[in-house]
């Protein structure tokens, strides 16, 4: 069997705060928590990771990018550690991995004209042998992704909207043709009436590049709508994987069934029918006492052995992983470790 | 049935070295008492602009150009600056977008609340602490969370701890502009159910903008689509999403990913500057029902069928 | 072909960011034209002072007879020394500026250096040159200046060097302060996903941000400088032969002139210090104006 595209094993990242000058005690803060995945190479996918704040999603996307180093555990891209190949040559793996990030605003240089976040990328990473063949390019591809070059190139960033300027960065993407994308809430700041535009051209991205992305978001609806596979993140840890439809429409995990019963869903006549209870003001137990399942304080479900123990992500159906003591496998490959 | 809130022809502009900007230009609406009225749009639109001129909270280079805001017997346009500060907080509040993190960082909770009471009314002390705490207990705060700073508190519940303050003294009206724009989906539903219950339990009438249709779909009862400083539609919550008449209002509910569909559809083009505003209707050039008198005359607002407004030549 | 456009439109972009600043500020209006005037007088200075004093130099002892009241040939009247007043104190003018704008220009070189060092690097480097920052800062430059130039044969260049010295500290705190906030934008971490290495980062994304405050440091080090000097002058200290404004004010006190009722000879050199001033500020101040809100509405900042 083929090495994956790209291998998580055991990522874990730990920050220490406090304890100044040497005195006084460090909190530790873990953001990401042992988390393992990988992402195939059998066909492009785009899989969404989904969580809400604190879950750390952004902390793994920028471990995955290079920008930051994990405190233990490894990356593997197509089976090569990652760590070390950004040591000895950093383009070479940002050729095959690169991002979309979040603000629209704040990655362009204000300096400077947007056309040159475009061809930075084409002399970087040698894609034209001319500028006359790096304009061609870039003409074309601009046009690909239904976009005027007529009417953005040569103009400076605070002259484009928020849904062009994240196109542009699309159009990055296709110049480069990476073969993971990492998307960190691409969409969330720009409107809504753009979004859908933006969606619908990465996912044609998917297929014209055989590119894969890993879609971070903590919008479920988008998450549904985007991804073909679907991981849910809760305080650090995975807590569910698993085809889209089959994570929103059957979770295997309390956590998951929580978010999906808060999603608003835009048809009034199908109103959340539950309330939701107050989040406990003690959660902060959270950050010291991690043995044991990360959803004890809310989970309806809960039961002894969650306070007690952390459960193992295993496959507990076809294709679905799940974190949680309701499933026998889980209890049981958690006992045998 | 009386509205409680009435707006007539509002229009905010501001002074620039370009001319006039003009935010909101022409919006008239009614709210009933007792129902939770929301103002949707997408950012430019005008919609946060809108409720700080029916508060009075314009600055310059912004000013009101026009307009008529009867409330009561009276016309909230019209009145000083003292009659102003006496209906504030008392009878008509407001939860400004982030206002979560403009919580005082070095007193806590029930302090800046008792504050809020002794400033604006003679209540003793003891009094406004009971009151604070009753407050808190309504929006489903623990007692505890009282003694608090606001740092200690997660993002969910400083927005509640807003909403209780807004409520201290009972307004009528309470108007909330992005109250949970940046809140997790799971604390989002609580404190949208939070503002939903002001309205179940205590009769309290709500303005509720936001930019998430998702969000006014759980707990609005009227709704009114803003584009491009205007009203394009307004009706029941129900009309607007099963039935909408307006082809912005069509098409922004057919752009809203959900997982109830699969398919999502955006809008081509650009929304345009209020620098510039297109001639006559001013979605006709996004529009894919646009005709030719589209582009000369901007229709009015208009009463289509009971309890139903739309600005659009489409329906005469 | 891109680059092209960058770099033939930089001077436009300069020229068009430029008039919206004199367009947009009063303040910068006034404060330029009043620039205009000190620069133009001190550019002029030689070839003025040679057309009225008719060959003379303005500092030549004994041209004219001592301290002659006002009239058309001697609008200041002379000073003790039988020269024109209001020719010495121009040159006191284009000495003053020459000291100030060559102290400034190092302390602005060395400050720039120190904070793109220091954020270039980062980590344990950063930390030292913070450190030897904030030492210098606090260190009392007026004192030891004083001292320095009660014991050392100074000349112009020496007064600027140790001008410079001194003062860099400040711009190079608020320099580096920029580059800490700049290298946390998108657009740096986007330059590094495209390959981009350090240097080119700093150069290239984060230099052209840092111009205008570059460009206010320099001013607010050109004034620290022509203040350091002036103070110094005032109490006596440095070459004598080298007119300041600084150092006119020191004659005029010594020879007891208020007392005499020569005013002129204080309020003179005091007035083209005020106007140095006053322009440098007021431009700052526009360029602040108009900038800092578009500063921060376009990095995010």
């Amino acid at each position: 069997m083929e090495n994956p595209l790209l291998e998580l094993r055991n990522i874990t990242k730990e920050y220490l705060i406090g304890g100044g000058l040497g005195l006084g005690k460090k909190k530790s803060i873990i953001a990401v928590d042992n988390v393992s995945f990988s992402v195939s190479k059998e066909k492009p996918t785009i899989l969404a990771l989904v969580g809400e704040s604190g879950s750390g999603k952004t902390t793994m996307s920028r471990i995955i990018l290079g920008l930051l180093e994990p405190t233990s555990g490894e990356i593997l891209y197509e089976g090569r550690d990652v760590r070390n190949w950004i040591k000895k040559d950093r383009k070479a793996y940002r050729r095959n991995v690169q991002v979309i990030f979040q603000d629209p605003y704040s990655i362009y240089n204000p300096f400077y004209r947007v056309d040159r976040v475009l061809f930075k990328a084409v002399k970087k990473f040698g894609l034209a042998s001319s500028s006359k063949e790096a304009q061609n390019m870039i003409v074309e591809s601009m046009r690909a992704m239904g976009l005027r070059p007529e009417d953005i190139l040569g103009r400076y960033p605070h002259q484009l909207s928020g849904g062009e300027r994240q196109r542009l960065m699309l159009v990055r993407i296709l110049l480069i043709k990476p073969k993971l994308v990492i998307a960190d809430e691409p969409v969330s700041m720009i409107d809504v009436s753009l979004r859908s535009i933006f969606l619908n051209n990465l996912k044609d991205l998917r297929s014209r590049l055989k590119m894969s992305t890993l879609y971070i978001t903590h919008d479920l609806n988008i998450g549904h709508y985007i991804s073909d596979e679907m991981m849910v993140m809760c305080h650090g840890r995975i807590v569910e994987t698993g085809e889209t439809t089959s994570v929103v429409k059957s979770p295997l995990h309390p956590y998951t069934q929580g978010l999906v019963n808060a999603i608003p869903i835009p048809n009034p006549r199908k109103r959340w029918k539950d309330t939701v209870d107050i989040e406990e003001v003690t959660f902060k137990e959270l950050l010291t006492q991690r043995q044991r399942c990360i959803y004890t304080h809310r989970c309806p479900l809960v039961m002894p052995v969650c306070k007690e123990k952390i459960p193992v992500l295993i496959e507990v159906e076809p294709g679905r992983r799940a974190a949680c003591f309701l499933h026998p496998e889980v209890l049981e490959a958690t006992k045998s470790q | 049935m009386e509205p409680i809130l009435a707006v007539e022809d509002l229009r905010v502009y501001y002074n620039s070295i370009y001319g006039d900007v003009k935010s909101v230009d022409g919006v008239s609406f009614s709210v009933n008492p007792k129902e939770v009225f929301g103002i949707a749009g997408e950012s430019g639109c005008g919609k946060s602009t809108l409720v700080e001129g029916i508060l009075r909270l314009i600055i310059p280079p912004g000013y009101i150009k026009t307009g008529k805001i009867p409330y009561k017997s009276t016309d909230l346009l019209s009145l000083n600056n003292e009659e102003l500060r006496r209906l504030r907080w008392r009878e008509l509040s407001y939860i400004p977008q982030g206002s979560m993190n403009s919580l005082n960082p070095v007193l806590r909770v029930e302090e800046q609340m008792v504050d809020a009471i002794t400033s604006h009314t003679d209540t003793p002390k003891e009094k406004a602490r009971e009151m604070a705490i009753a407050r808190l207990k309504e929006v489903g705060l623990p007692v505890e969370v009282a003694r608090m700073y606001p740092h200690e508190l997660s993002g969910g519940m400083k927005q509640r701890v807003v909403i209780a303050t807004s409520i201290l003294l009972k307004p009528s009206i309470v108007v909330a502009d992005e109250p949970v724009t940046a809140l997790d989906v799971v604390v989002q539903k609580g404190v949208l159910q939070s503002i939903a219950n002001l309205r179940d339990n205590y009769g309290i009438t709500i303005i509720f903008v936001a930019h998430d249709l998702a969000a006014h779909a759980e707990i609005v009862d009227r709704l009114a689509i803003m584009y491009a400083g205007e009203i394009a539609e307004i009706g029941s919550v129900y009309d607007i999403f099963e039935d909408p008449l307006h082809p912005y209002s069509k098409l922004l509910i057919a752009a809203i990913p959900s997982i109830e569909k699969d398919v999502v559809q955006g809008i081509p083009g650009l929304a345009p500057s209020p620098l510039n505003w297109p001639t006559g209707c001013r979605f006709h050039p996004r529009c894919p029902y646009a005709m030719s008198i589209c582009s000369t005359e901007d229709p009015p607002l208009k009463e289509t069928k009971k309890g139903r407004h739309v600005a659009c030549h489409k329906y005469k | 072909m891109s680059q092209d456009i960058e770099k033939k439109t930089f001077l436009s972009r300069f020229r068009s960011e430029f008039s919206t600043v004199l367009r947009t500020s009063t303040v910068f209006r006034v404060g330029f034209v009043l620039l205009i005037i000190v620069f133009s007088l001190a550019i002029f200075e030689p070839a003025l002072n040679d057309f009225r004093l008719g060959g003379h130099k303005s500092t030549e002892f004994g041209v004219y007879d001592k301290l002659l009241p006002f009239s058309i040939e001697h609008p200041f009247g002379t000073d003790h020394f039988g020269r024109d007043s209001l020719a010495i104190q121009i040159t006191g003018l284009k000495f003053s500026l020459m000291i100030g704008l060559s102290a400034g220009g190092v302390a602005t070189l060395i400050a720039v250096f120190m904070a793109v060092v220091a954020g270039f690097v980062g980590g344990k480097m950063d930390a030292v040159l913070n450190s030897v920052t904030n030492a210098v800062l606090v260190i009392p430059t007026l004192p030891i200046l004083i001292a320095m130039a009660a014991y050392m044969r100074m000349n112009l260049l020496l007064i600027s060097f140790t001008l410079a010295i001194f003062s860099w500290p400040w711009a190079a705190r608020t320099i580096r302060a920029q580059i800490l906030s700049l290298k946390e934008m998108g657009y740096v971490e986007l330059a590094e996903m495209t390959g981009l290495n350090k240097f080119e980062i700093m150069f290239t994304e984060i230099l052209p941000n840092l111009i205008p405050f570059i460009g206010v440091g320099f001013s607010y080090a050109t004034i620290g400088a022509i203040l350091a000097e002036t103070g110094l002058r005032v109490i006596g200290l440095g070459p004598a032969e080298i007119p300041s404004l600084g150092m006119l004010l020191n004659w005029a006190m010594t020879f007891g002139v208020l007392a005499q009722g020569y005013y002129i000879l204080v309020i003179g050199p005091a007035a083209f210090l005020i106007l140095i001033f006053i322009s440098f500020n007021l431009v700052n101040t526009g360029v602040e104006e108009v900038f800092n809100p578009r500063l921060k509405k376009i990095t995010g900042i």
